[in-house]
């Protein structure tokens, strides 16, 4: 199926899409947002986030079924806006807290998709492990929370270069795959609705009741030199991590010397 | 449940956490919350990967366990770039006693101007509320030969 490039755009035709202004919006409110944040940029920049995901959502193709279009849009929307929030907090505790929440509506959009090990997996190694021991770094590293350095960014360049960066990559992005769109918007037919609910919830579907065996199967038959490299690095990372730690650490006379100052 | 519909929605909503994630590591210069913004954009492609995954799967492609495969290997290195992570974040604050990376500067190329900070904005009284958890148990009996202030945690 040809899924790139609809057509080359007019001026007319960018200036109607909802997709653009909600990319333009966007990029503005997370300017506001970001730090250095201006006097009133906290309230505007939410607002402006808020109708730029409304835009952008408006603008998505339906998915044929209101339940399943409003349990996306939930999932979506706190997993977007827990990342909005992720990078605009000041504090690094409320970031990493964030960061666990929009982990746990990606977990959600994965058990949607029929990912459900992954889904499981996602909040049991990042959240359950990962931002847990980045809270632990951040209360060893930063004990006081609030720092100076939180509140500034690089500089007024940087972030107008990095908010119009990302605007234009989803820009980009959404534009490229216009005709997987349109191709999205067409009514489909009742037959190839039943098709592909018959692949998914065949015996090797995605959404079969036997899902992680499945996976298991597939991880140690087609994948299996590579599992085993990933155990090996994982076992490496080990390694690699205790010999940082260690090496990074002051030496004894230093301790003592540091301890009687 | 329209496929092709569900597959955009997947590939857009990937494509705006990643670049989320690329806003947050171009511009924080926490190095906690740049590393968080890394992991952010391993969850956009995870994103992007469980939607193709889903797509083909519906076509009854053989590949379609391919997407749920490569996540499991992106969790796996996202665990060992934690754990890296962490004890290099760990070091690097030990030298400087704070987590920005502005810190190391002194990496830089030769002939590069240093970077400097123009104003460091005063912190808001509204900043400054911690989260607070509810008294529970029974009060300890107060004994005032005990220091009261811990100077650090």
């Amino acid at each position: 199926m040809p899924m790139l490039l609809a057509a080359l755009p007019t001026w007319e035709h960018v200036l109607r899409c909802p997709t653009f202004w909600a990319l333009a919006l966007g990029a503005l409110g997370l300017w506001l947002l970001l730090p250095t944040r201006l006097r009133f940029g906290n309230g505007l920049g939410s607002l402006l986030v808020a109708v730029a995901g409304g835009l952008f959502a408006y603008d998505l193709p339906h998915l044929g079924n209101w339940l399943d279009q409003s349990v996306f849009w939930i999932l979506a929307m706190v997993t977007l806006g827990a990342a909005v929030a992720t990078i605009a907090s000041q504090s690094p505790v409320y970031s990493a807290i964030w960061f666990a929440l929009s982990l746990l509506g990606t977990a959600g959009l994965f058990l949607y998709n029929g990912a459900e090990f992954l889904g499981v997996a996602t909040v049991v190694v990042y959240a359950g492990a990962i931002v847990v021991t980045f809270l632990f770094v951040i209360m060893l590293a930063q004990p006081e929370g609030h720092s100076p350095y939180d509140r500034l960014a690089w500089g007024g360049l940087p972030k107008v270069l990095g908010v119009v960066t990302a605007g234009l990559f989803v820009g980009l992005l959404t534009f490229m795959l216009g005709r997987l769109k349109d191709e999205a918007a067409k009514p489909i037919a009742a037959e190839a609705l039943a098709q592909a609910h018959e692949n998914l919830v065949a015996n090797d579907g995605i959404l079969t009741e036997k899902h992680v065996a499945n996976l298991g199967r597939h991880l140690f038959s087609e994948h299996l030199i590579s599992i085993e490299l990933g155990g090996t690095l994982l076992l490496v990372a080990l390694v690699g991590a205790v010999a940082i730690a260690l090496h990074g650490r002051p030496r004894l006379d230093q301790q003592i010397e540091e301890a009687l100052r | 449940m329209n496929e092709v519909s569900l597959l955009y929605n997947y590939l857009a909503i990937g494509g705006v956490l990643f670049a989320l994630g690329l806003i947050g590591f171009l511009v924080r210069r926490n190095m906690i919350v740049m590393f968080l913004c890394a992991e952010m954009m391993l969850q956009g492609i995870s994103v992007n990967l469980i939607g193709w995954g889903r797509y083909h799967g519906s076509l009854g492609l053989p590949g379609a366990w391919g997407g749920q495969m490569l996540v499991v290997f992106i969790i796996t290195i996202a665990a060992c770039e934690a754990g890296i992570a962490m004890a290099l974040i760990l070091m690097l604050a030990r030298r400087t006693g704070q987590l920005d990376s502005a810190a190391w500067q002194d990496l830089r190329e030769e002939g590069q101007p240093a970077f400097v900070d123009r104003q460091v904005p005063e912190e808001r009284t509204e900043d400054r509320i911690w989260p607070q958890l509810t008294p529970a148990g029974i009060q300890p009996p107060f004994d005032p030969d005990l220091p009261i202030h811990r100077p650090r945690v």
